[in-house]
C-alpha cells in the first residue's frame, strides 16, 4: 500500500519535472548564470537584465545562486550541475574566486566559454568580466559623504560582508578617498551585518549609541543601507545615510530623505553585457578583458530623471 | 429474570474476536458481554488477552476479525473517538491526564464551556459542572486543583468524573486499584457501586481475588487469548477461578524460614534520611534473607530503595555493604557494590523496551562484553541470553524478541536475569509481582526463594501484604518515612497493621 | 510443513517490518524513482560526470548527516554540526597555513580539535544538563564567533600546503579505474559511514546509544554511567564534523569563516528521510546515506531540468514531508 502509494507520487513528480525539461530541450545556445546569491533584489535585477538580452540574442539562460550568501560549496555545486548540461558558456559571479578555478578549467577543457560578471576571478579562464568597478563607485559615495556632513566629524560604516572582493573594495574605495582627501573626517567604526537588514539595523543602533556625535553612516549594500535606514529610524537619529544599490524599499527612504542619496550599479546592464559578451565569445569574437558596466548617483533630486530611472530597480 | 430482559440490558457483545500483533496472536475467536447496571470481572493471567480485548472495545487497536455489538446494534469501532461517542470509556492502567491543568480543566478538555461568542473558556461554568459531577461522586475536590498536586487515587476519581462527563454508558477500569491504598480502595468501590446503580455497565480487569468477591456480579476468564469461561462471582470458589486462569491447580505452600542468625550481613543502612519521605532509617539484611519492606503506600518503601541504590540522593546516613561502609552516589555506584534494583515500572525504569531480550539481559553487564576497541561479543551474550531464558523459563520466541512484546511476568523475568548475569549478591525488588498474573506470582515468588538459598541477599516491597507476610523471613515495616518496627516471618496482618499506623507520637514531631 | 513454512514467512515479515529495513527499502526505492526519472527527462543526468557530482555534492552534507545520525539515535539533537565543522576548517588553516605545519600532523589536530569541542558539548548536556537543543545552539553560535574572530573573517587559503586539495578532490579511485574518477572526499564519506555504523552496530558505544534513545532512566538504573557514554556520544558526532571540516576545507582549498550555518538543517533532513526517528532510539547509518543522496539527487537532477531555483526548495521541503509521511505510515501498520 505505502510502497504503492509513494511510487505513484513520486513518479508523478518525476514526470511533471521532466516536462519541464523537455520543453527547455531546443537547437537555441545555452548560456548557464551562477551568481552569488539569490533572493536579493539586485541578483533579480541582473536576472532580468540576462532574460532580456536572451529575447534578443535569441539564446537560452538560466539563472541560480546559493540561497545563503557565502555557501562556496553550494555554488560549486551548482556549477557543476552546469557543467553536466554542456552550455555554450557559463557567466559566473564566484562567491570565493580561488575555489572556482578548478571547475572553470574543467569548463575551458570542454570548450565552454566561462564569462565573469559582478566580480572577478583570480585567473585568466574568464574571457571577460563585466561589473561595476567598485572601488571608484564607492570613492564617489565618499565624495558625497564629505558633501553633506559638511567636511568634517565622525562616520562609520555598514559593511555586508568582510570577505568577497565586492565587500572588500568597496569598503577600501571609501576609506581609502575619505583618508585621502578629507583628513578633518574620521571613520570611528566598521562592522559588518552579512547584508541581512535586522543585523544591519541593529549593528547601526549599537554605533548611534557608542558614538552619539557620529554624522554619517556608510550602507555598502542594499541590505546594509536598507538595515543603516531602518537602524536610524528605530533611533530617532538625524544621521546623513549613505546608500548602495537600490530596489524599492531603498529608493523610498531616498525620497523620503531617510537615505540622502546612493550609488547604483547598473544590474540589468550587467546581466544584458553578460549575455552579450557570451553570445560574442560563442560567435568567436574577441572581447576586452574588462567590461565596465558603470555607477551612478541618485539623490532625492535626481530620482526621477529617466536616465537614472531606467538603473533603479525594484 | 426473564429471557427477553436480559437480552434487552445487553450493552455490550464481543465475539469471534481475533487480533495478532507482530510475532504474538493475541486474541484468537475471544468473546465477551456486558450487562447495563453490572460489574463485569475480565480475568486471566497476563498475556491472556484481557487488556487487548478491552483496548480494542474501546479503539486502541482494531480488530482483525469478529463483531462488536452495543445496544445490539452491530458497530465498526476505529478510534477511541468513536468508541467515546458510544459511550464507552476506558481508564488506563497509566492515568492519561495532563499534568499541569487543572482537574476540571482535563474533564472538559476539548469541550469547554464558552463565553463572547465561543472565543474564551467560560472558567466558572467549566468549574462550576466540575463540581456537579463531583458532587454526584460524592467526591471532596477542587475542580481547580492542578492534577499533579492531587494523589493518585484522586487523579481516578478525575478520570471516572471525565468518564461521567461524557455520559458513558460502559466504563472499562484497568487495575484500577494497583496503586491505591485500603482507604482509597474503598471510596473506588463506593463509587464504582453508585455508577451500577445509575445502570453504567463496568468492566474490571484486575488480579486482586478478594476485590473481585466484594464487588463483581460476573467473571469472565481467558487464558492464552481465548474464551475460558462466565461465571457468578458470589457462588464461584476462588479456586475455581483461579485454576480456570491457570489452567491448572496451585499449591498454596508456605515456605519455611530457615535459621539465619549465624549468616553475615550482606547489607546494612543507618540512619537514611531524604527530605519528608526518609527520617531516619536503619536496617539490615543477611546473606540468604528475605526481608520484606512493608508498609502503607506514602510510607517511603520505594524512596529507601531508590536512595540505597544511588537514583535519587540521600541528606545523611551510612550504607555498609559485606560490612564495609561504601559511598553510593549514583546507581553505577550501587551496581558497583553488587546492589541490583527492580523498580516497580519495568516498563520506564526496568526495560529498554525497544531493544530485544539478549540486549536487556546484558544491558548491566555490557562492558564485560566488550573486548578490545569496544567491540561487542555478541554470540557471548546471545548464549547468556540464552541461558537465562532456559533457567527462567522466560517464554519468548527467541533472545532477539522485543521486550515489549512479552508479557509483563516475562518481562520481570527478563530484569531479573540483567542482574543475575551482573552477579549482583544483593537485590532490591520493587513490587515484584506488580501487573503479573496469578500463575506467574507464583513463578516469581519461588524465583526469589531461590536466589535466598544461593545466598543472595533479598529485599522485597510489595503492597500485596499477603505477598510479603507469606514470602518475607523477616519485615520490617515503615509508616511517614520511618522505620516503626521489625516483624518475624509468618507474622498476622494485625500485627503489621498496628506497625503499619503507628504514628510518632506528638513529642517527636515537635522535636 | 506447508503451515511452517507460512509461520516462517509471517516471522521474517514481522522482523522486516519492525527492523528499519523496510523504511530503508522504502527510501531506497524513493533514490531508485527519482533517479530513473531523472534520467528519462535528460540525458545529461545519468552521466558519469554528473553522478560523480552528485556523489561529491554528497560528501559534506553526508559527513555532517553521519554526526546527526549519532546525536539523534541517543535521543538528542544537534544544531552546531555546521558551524563545528567551519571552526574544524578554520583550525586546519591555522595550523597548516598560519603556523605551517606538517599535512599529516595539522589534518588530525583539527580533527583533534573538532572531538574536544563535541566533548565539550557533551559535558554541558550530560553534567550541567542544559537540553540538548539549547545547548548545540548556544555552541552552534560559539563556533560561528571564534571561526570569524580566529581568521579575522577573512578566508585562510591553503595554497602554501600542496596536496591538501587532493584530500577531497583528488581520485584514488581514478588512478586505479581511470574510467570512474571518484574524489577522495567521496571515498572518506563511504570509510566514516561504515566506521560509524560499525560503532553503532557492533560496540559497547553504539548498543549504549540506542539504549540512552530509548530509555535514558533504565540504562542509568542498569548501573551504567549515562553521563560518561553520552559524552563519548557527542565527542565522536565532533569528532566527524572535525572530517567534515577538512573535506569542505580541502574542497574549497580555504577556509571560509562564514559558511556552515543552515548546513545543520540539510544534515538533519537527510538523518530524518534516512527513517531516524527524531526521538532517538532508532536510526541506521544506511538509511541516513540514502536520504542524503536523495537530497543531492534531487537538488542536482532540478537543476539539470532546469527547474526554477524557487520550486527546486518547495520540491525538496515536499520530499522531506513525504518521507516523514512514509514512516508514520510504517508506524501505524505495525502497532
Amino acid at each position: 500500500m505505502i510502497n504503492r502509494r509513494t511510487l505513484i507520487s513520486l513518479v508523478t513528480a518525476a514526470t511533471v519535472l521532466g516536462s519541464t525539461g523537455i520543453a527547455f530541450a531546443a537547437d537555441k545556445p545555452y548560456i548557464a548564470f551562477i551568481c552569488k546569491g539569490f533572493q536579493h533584489q539586485f541578483w533579480q535585477a541582473v536576472k532580468s537584465g540576462t532574460e532580456q538580452a536572451a529575447k534578443k540574442f535569441n539564446v537560452d539562460v538560466t539563472f541560480e545562486g546559493p540561497d545563503g550568501e557565502g555557501a562556496v560549496d553550494r555554488q560549486l555545486d551548482m556549477l557543476s550541475a552546469a557543467l553536466a548540461k554542456h552550455p555554450a558558456a557559463i557567466a559566473i559571479a564566484a562567491i570565493d574566486s580561488q575555489a572556482t578555478v578548478p571547475l572553470l578549467q574543467r569548463a575551458k577543457d570542454a570548450g565552454i566559454k566561462v564569462i565573469a560578471f559582478d566580480s572577478g576571478v583570480a585567473s585568466d579562464i574568464p574571457l571577460t568580466t563585466a561589473s561595476t568597478d567598485n572601488l571608484a563607485s564607492a570613492a564617489l559615495a565618499a565624495d558625497k559623504m564629505a558633501e553633506k556632513i559638511g567636511g568634517e566629524g565622525k562616520i562609520a560604516i555598514v559593511s555586508f560582508d568582510q570577505t568577497s572582493q565586492t565587500g572588500i573594495e568597496r569598503r577600501d574605495g571609501f576609506v581609502n578617498q575619505i583618508k585621502a582627501k578629507y583628513p578633518k573626517i574620521k571613520i570611528v567604526d566598521i562592522q559588518y551585518g552579512g547584508g541581512d537588514h535586522l543585523q544591519s539595523a541593529e549593528i547601526t543602533k549599537t554605533m548611534l549609541l557608542a558614538h552619539p556625535d557620529l554624522k554619517g553612516i556608510f550602507g555598502t549594500n542594499e541590505g546594509a543601507a536598507i538595515g543603516v535606514a531602518i537602524g536610524k529610524k528605530e533611533a530617532h537619529s538625524n544621521i546623513v545615510v549613505i546608500g548602495y544599490d537600490s530596489g524599492a524599499e531603498q529608493i523610498a527612504d531616498v525620497k523620503d530623505g531617510t537615505i540622502a542619496g546612493a550609488i547604483t550599479q547598473n544590474p540589468v546592464g550587467i546581466g544584458f553585457e553578460s549575455v552579450k559578451a557570451a553570445v560574442d565569445a560563442v560567435n568567436g569574437k574577441s572581447l576586452p578583458k574588462h567590461i565596465d558596466t558603470g555607477f551612478y548617483w541618485y539623490d532625492k533630486t535626481n530620482i526621477d530623471d529617466p536616465k537614472i530611472a531606467a538603473d533603479l530597480y525594484n | 429474570m426473564s429471557e427477553l430482559t436480559t437480552i434487552m440490558s445487553e450493552l455490550v457483545t464481543m465475539t469471534s474476536i481475533d487480533k495478532s500483533f507482530p510475532g504474538v496472536h493475541a486474541l484468537k475467536t475471544a468473546r465477551f458481554d456486558l450487562r447495563a447496571g453490572e460489574v463485569h470481572a475480565l480475568m486471566g493471567e497476563n498475556g491472556a488477552g484481557k487488556s487487548t480485548l478491552m483496548k480494542i472495545l474501546a479503539g486502541v487497536y482494531r480488530l482483525d476479525r469478529g463483531e462488536v455489538r452495543v445496544s445490539g446494534k452491530p458497530v465498526n469501532i476505529q478510534t477511541p473517538r468513536q468508541a467515546q461517542e458510544l459511550g464507552i470509556t476506558i481508564i488506563h492502567q497509566e492515568l492519561s491526564l495532563m499534568r499541569h491543568l487543572t482537574a476540571a480543566q482535563n474533564i472538559f478538555i476539548g469541550r469547554e464551556p464558552r463565553k463572547m461568542r465561543g472565543l474564551l473558556v467560560d472558567e466558572k461554568m467549566l468549574n462550576a459542572r466540575t463540581s456537579e459531577i463531583f458532587a454526584s461522586m460524592h467526591l471532596k475536590l477542587d475542580p481547580r486543583a492542578p492534577v499533579d498536586s492531587l494523589t493518585i487515587a484522586k487523579q481516578q476519581m478525575v478520570e471516572i468524573a471525565k468518564a461521567l462527563s461524557l455520559k458513558s454508558r460502559v466504563l472499562i477500569m484497568d487495575e484500577p486499584t494497583a496503586a491505591l491504598n485500603e482507604l482509597e480502595i474503598n471510596e473506588l468501590f463506593a463509587i464504582i457501586a453508585r455508577l451500577k446503580a445509575s445502570g453504567v455497565g463496568v468492566v474490571y480487569i484486575s488480579h486482586k481475588m478478594d476485590e473481585i468477591k466484594r464487588i463483581a456480579d460476573r467473571v469472565t476468564v481467558m487464558r492464552d487469548g481465548e474464551y475460558v469461561n462466565t461465571v457468578p462471582a458470589d457462588t464461584t470458589p476462588i479456586d475455581a477461578i483461579i485454576s480456570m486462569m491457570v489452567g491448572r491447580i496451585l499449591g498454596n505452600e508456605q515456605v519455611s524460614i530457615p535459621d539465619l542468625s549465624a549468616a553475615p550481613m550482606a547489607l546494612e543502612v543507618k540512619g537514611l534520611r531524604r527530605g519528608k519521605a526518609i527520617r531516619g532509617v536503619s536496617f539490615g539484611v543477611r546473606k540468604g534473607e528475605i526481608l520484606g519492606l512493608a508498609g502503607l503506600m506514602g510510607a517511603g518503601r520505594t524512596e529507601v530503595a531508590r536512595a540505597i541504590f544511588g537514583a535519587d540522593p540521600l541528606d545523611a546516613g551510612e550504607i555498609l555493604v559485606d560490612g564495609k561502609p561504601v559511598r553510593i552516589g549514583a546507581p553505577k555506584d550501587a551496581v558497583q557494590a553488587g546492589i541490583g534494583y527492580l523498580s516497580e515500572d519495568r516498563k520506564h525504569f526496568g526495560l529498554i523496551t525497544a531493544m530485544d531480550v539478549r540486549n536487556n539481559v546484558a544491558m548491566a553487564s555490557l562492558e564485560r562484553f566488550a573486548g578490545r576497541a569496544g567491540v561487542l561479543n555478541e554470540d557471548g551474550m546471545r548464549d547468556a541470553a540464552r541461558r537465562f531464558i532456559h533457567q527462567l523459563a522466560i517464554k519468548t520466541p527467541s533472545d532477539q524478541q522485543e521486550t515489549r512484546l512479552l508479557s509483563g511476568g516475562n518481562q520481570q523475568k527478563v530484569v531479573i536475569a540483567k542482574w543475575l548475569l551482573r552477579e549482583c549478591p544483593i537485590l532490591i525488588f520493587d513490587e515484584p509481582t506488580r501487573g503479573i498474573d496469578v500463575g506467574a506470582k507464583a513463578e516469581i515468588y519461588k524465583l526469589l526463594n531461590a536466589l535466598a538459598s544461593q545466598g543472595r541477599a533479598i529485599i522485597v516491597i510489595s503492597s500485596e501484604l499477603p505477598e510479603v507476610l507469606r514470602l518475607s523471613h523477616r519485615i520490617a515495616v515503615m509508616c511517614e518515612g520511618r522505620l516503626t518496627g521489625v516483624l518475624p516471618g509468618g507474622a498476622s496482618q494485625e500485627d503489621f497493621m498496628r506497625l503499619a499506623t503507628q504514628r510518632p507520637s506528638a513529642v517527636s514531631e515537635a522535636a | 510443513m506447508n503451515l511452517v513454512a507460512e509461520v516462517d514467512r509471517q516471522r521474517i515479515l514481522d522482523r522486516v517490518k519492525s527492523s528499519g529495513a523496510y523504511h530503508r527499502l522504502l527510501a531506497f526505492s524513493g533514490l531508485l524513482v527519482l533517479m530513473i526519472g531523472f534520467s528519462l527527462a535528460s540525458p545529461n543526468f545519468l552521466q558519469t560526470a554528473n553522478v560523480i557530482n552528485i556523489l561529491q555534492a554528497t560528501s559534506v552534507n553526508g559527513v555532517l548527516a553521519v554526526a546527526a545520525t549519532i546525536v539523534i539515535i541517543s535521543g538528542g539533537i544537534d544544531l552546531s554540526v555546521g558551524t563545528l565543522m567551519t571552526f574544524c576548517s578554520v583550525m586546519a588553516g591555522v595550523f597548516l597555513t598560519y603556523w605551517g605545519l606538517p599535512i599529516f600532523v595539522g589534518v588530525p589536530l583539527a580533527i583533534v580539535v573538532g572531538t574536544c569541542c563535541g566533548t565539550v558539548t557533551g559535558l554541558l548536556i550530560a553534567k550541567l544538563k542544559i537540553p540538548p537543543f539549547i545547548a548545540t545552539l548556544g555552541m552552534m553560535l560559539i563556533y560561528r564567533g571564534m571561526s570569524l574572530a580566529i581568521c579575522a573573517a577573512k578566508p585562510i587559503y591553503f595554497n602554501s600546503t600542496p596536496g591538501f586539495t587532493d584530500i577531497s578532490t583528488g581520485t584514488i579511485v581514478g588512478a586505479v579505474i581511470p574510467e570512474i574518477p571518484v574524489p577522495n572526499g567521496v571515498l572518506i564519506l563511504f570509510l566514516v559511514s561504515m566506521l560509524v555504523a560499525f560503532v553503532l552496530g557492533r560496540t559497547i558505544l553504539g548498543r549504549f546509544i540506542f539504549a540512552m534513545g530509548s530509555n535514558e532512566e533504565a540504562l542509568r538504573l542498569s548501573g551504567v554511567n549515562s553521563d560518561q557514554w553520552k559524552i563519548a556520544v557527542y565527542s565522536l558526532a565532533g569528532a566527524v564534523c572535525g572530517v567534515a571540516g577538512i573535506l569542505i576545507a580541502s574542497r574549497i582549498n580555504s577556509a571560509q569563516p562564514s559558511i556552515g550555518q543552515g548546513y545543520e538543517l540539510d544534515a538533519i533532513a537527510a538523518v530524518v528521510i534516512g527513517g531516524t526517528s527524531l526521538s532517538g532510539g532508532r536510526g541506521t547509518m544506511l538509511g541516513t546515506m540514502i536520504g542524503a543522496l536523495i537530497i543531492s539527487v534531487v537538488a542536482n537532477g532540478l537543476r539539470i531540468l532546469s527547474v526554477p531555483q524557487e520550486w527546486q526548495i518547495v520540491v525538496t521541503g515536499t520530499i522531506i514531508i513525504v518521507a516523514v509521511y512514509t514512516d508514520i505510515l510504517r508506524h501505524r501498520a505495525t502497532v
